[in-house]
């Protein structure tokens, strides 16, 4: 062995050490405190759990006491945040728009394990419908008609990169969505007498009332929130984890893997046209720097690893941790010295916690518990 | 019309070489770990500001070196880069295909923002063999920058060739990617062969980066074209085979430069996407690769 990979391996080692003293001292202590505290809160919660699990736990899965709690303080937090946060209503409705592309982006690669890197080009399709028909059509024309279909053109572009890409296993698919963004982007400058180029479109916005404007956004997020989290306790989320674990077990239980892929691609394209028609009109536009980069993709994936991969609500967790680093913690360290923090701290995750911080905290909380069930 | 034809199959020639050497260490590391490494663009970027940090006062003022020294320095530079990544860490997660994949994007994209930090995101020109040769008989012109990029490729693709056929340490990175357990079994050491694939990987990589940003320029985002290039590239001469990169690089690259030349630098990607989709469709596994199966 040369001296260069004794060095490599004294480092894991030593990260493996410091990982140990962590868990063994510090987490220890912690833990007895938290549980202090976490158990009795739990013994007083437990009723309202069942109540919910009775009616709701088979459909969107059962819950711990401290777990309800998490969810009820979260989504409390977010209905009142006009209340308590209006000098973060930006940042907030921005969160809540990348939650949707997050969890979009989750349902379809989070699930299924294949990976897409051109989740990007879809919200740049949603976003552009909508610029080229106020511009190209007509600037009055209603939301009732420039939503729907800009869904439906996003709709149609997914299954058009899916159905040649997600026959095949492996790699191949990631490859072809990371090619289809960057023949996106180069589109968008190729027909620039369409597009206006790297200007872009100027979108209305919703309204000029921020807080109107953070509601809409955040019950159009709660919304897909809540049938995404549906599905993927349903029979197909079930089916899409199993393709991930064993394409081979699918094809032997008489399901067709590619049809579910193809399904897990419109499921995840519907989300990605809501997101990318919020985002242009809360931006006031669409352009390719905002919308269609790859770095775009990259971010939505970064969202949901930090919060934990396929599991919709973790995504929706780490999309407003990763704007709100983004967008308003990290701001003071200038542009490129935040982003390479940010992403080292995605790098963080996937080495340390691949699960996702948010996974990790909702099974604290529910070990907290203690065994009940 | 004529010269036009002879400067798509001189240009084509050129830069397929260089394409072929991106392929190759993309292909090389996939072979041996079923790593795809999404940071290979990104250490082509890497060798593009190394060489040019080396050669240039205006960056690092105190250390200017001629090119005959920089370019070798390069290449192990970039080399010890790609060496690093792996056994700092590639290797600690490499069981997980996905988080693999995962993180060696975010890699890339962090690299972007090092690289924004340190030297700003305006395009570097520089220059790596000045100068034109005018080649009055076919009525087309050929820099040398070009020429030397083919010259240097072909070069250390034959030395690749030599070292993977005739040494033992290069027939054993075949044998690994050939079969894993066939190699531990005569007594590979599989974990070292992996990173000694990186650190060749590295340097092809740092020698197609000297020369992609000689040709064109150094600039923060130059990691993305060659890495989708390496795809396609990949894809069409088949996952995990070098023989397979060369061809496919040859026909990517007179594809690309025959559609700029002809239909115009804005659809010259267009063409190789058409390709890669038609391949997909038609011959999965590539022109000469198995297809790639989860294992």
């Amino acid at each position: 062995m040369s001296d260069r990979e004794q060095t490599g391996r004294g480092i894991g080692r030593l990260v493996g050490r410091a990982e140990s003293v962590l868990r063994d001292t510090l987490l220890a202590q912690g833990a007895g405190v938290v549980g202090a505290v976490g158990r009795p809160a739990e013994r007083l919660l437990w009723p309202v759990a069942e109540r919910y699990n009775r009616r709701l736990g088979e459909r969107f899965g059962e819950v711990t006491g401290l777990q309800l709690l998490l969810l009820v303080v979260a989504f409390g937090g977010l209905v009142t945040a006009p209340l308590w946060g209006q000098d973060y209503l930006r940042p907030l409705t921005l969160g809540a728009v990348w939650a949707v592309f997050a969890m979009g982006w989750d349902i379809q690669s989070g699930y299924t394990g294949y990976i897409s890197f051109g989740h990007s080009a879809l919200s740049g399709a949603a976003g552009y419908t909508t610029g080229l028909l106020v511009l190209h059509l007509n600037p009055g024309l209603s939301l009732f008609v420039t939503v729907p279909l800009s869904i439906l053109v996003t709709t149609v572009l997914g299954l058009a990169i899916a159905v040649p890409s997600l026959r095949l296993r492996g790699p191949y698919f990631s490859l072809v969505t990371f090619v289809t963004v960057l023949l996106f982007y180069r589109l968008t400058k190729a027909l620039s007498e369409w597009t206006n180029g790297l200007r872009g479109i100027r979108v209305d916005v919703f309204t000029y009332d921020l807080t109107l404007q953070y509601y809409m956004v955040v019950v159009s997020m709660l919304a897909v929130a809540a049938t995404l989290t549906y599905v993927g306790r349903s029979d197909v989320g079930t089916v899409l984890v199993a393709i991930r674990e064993n394409e081979d077990a699918v094809s032997a239980a008489g399901l067709d893997p590619t049809k579910f892929k193809l399904w897990s691609f419109v499921l995840s394209a519907v989300p990605m046209g809501i997101g990318g028609v919020l985002l242009a009109h809360v931006n006031a536009g669409v352009d390719p720097q905002t919308f269609v980069i790859v770095d775009n993709s990259i971010q939505m994936i970064a969202m949901a690893v930090i919060g934990g991969m396929s599991s919709i609500l973790g995504p929706l967790g780490g999309a407003f941790l990763f704007v709100g680093l983004r967008d308003v913690f990290l701001v003071g360290l200038g542009e490129e010295l935040r982003w390479l923090a940010l992403w080292l701290l995605v790098l963080l995750v996937l080495v340390f916690a691949r699960d996702g911080l948010f996974r990790l905290l909702w099974r604290a909380l529910g070990a907290l518990g203690g065994d009940r069930r | 019309m004529l010269g036009d034809i002879a400067s798509v199959i001189v240009d084509g020639a050129l830069i397929s070489a260089v394409y072929a050497l991106i392929a190759i260490g993309f292909t090389m590391v996939f072979g041996v770990g079923g790593v795809l490494n999404l940071a290979h663009g990104a250490l082509i970027m890497a060798g593009a500001y190394t060489y040019l940090s080396l050669v240039s006062d205006s960056i690092l003022a105190s250390v200017t070196l001629h090119p005959i020294v920089a370019f070798p320095l390069t290449i192990v530079i970039v080399g010890l880069i790609s060496y690093g990544l792996y056994v700092v860490l590639v290797r600690t997660i490499e069981e997980n295909v996905v988080i693999t994949f995962l993180a060696t994007i975010v890699v890339a994209i962090a690299f972007t923002e090092l690289v924004t930090l340190v030297f700003h995101a305006q395009p570097y020109q520089y220059s790596v063999v000045p100068g034109v040769l005018q080649v009055q008989a076919l009525g087309t012109r050929i820099l040398y920058v070009e020429l030397a990029a083919f010259v240097a490729s072909w070069g250390a693709m034959g030395l690749l060739w030599y070292y993977v056929t005739k040494t033992d340490s290069g027939r054993s990175i075949r044998a690994t990617s050939m079969s894993e357990r066939g190699a531990m079994l005569t007594g590979v050491d599989v974990s070292g062969v992996r990173a000694r694939t990186w650190l060749v990987a590295g340097g092809l990589a740092g020698i197609a980066g000297v020369f992609l940003g000689g040709i064109g320029a150094a600039e923060p985002t130059m990691w993305l074209e060659p890495l989708a290039l390496a795809f396609i590239i990949v894809v069409v001469g088949g996952i995990g085979s070098i023989k397979g990169s060369v061809a496919a690089a040859y026909i990517v690259g007179y594809l690309q430069t025959a559609t700029g030349q002809f239909l115009g630098q804005s659809v010259r990607g267009i063409m190789s996407l058409v390709v890669l989709v038609v391949v997909l469709l038609v011959l999965p596994q590539g022109l000469y690769g198995t297809e790639f199966v989860h294992e």
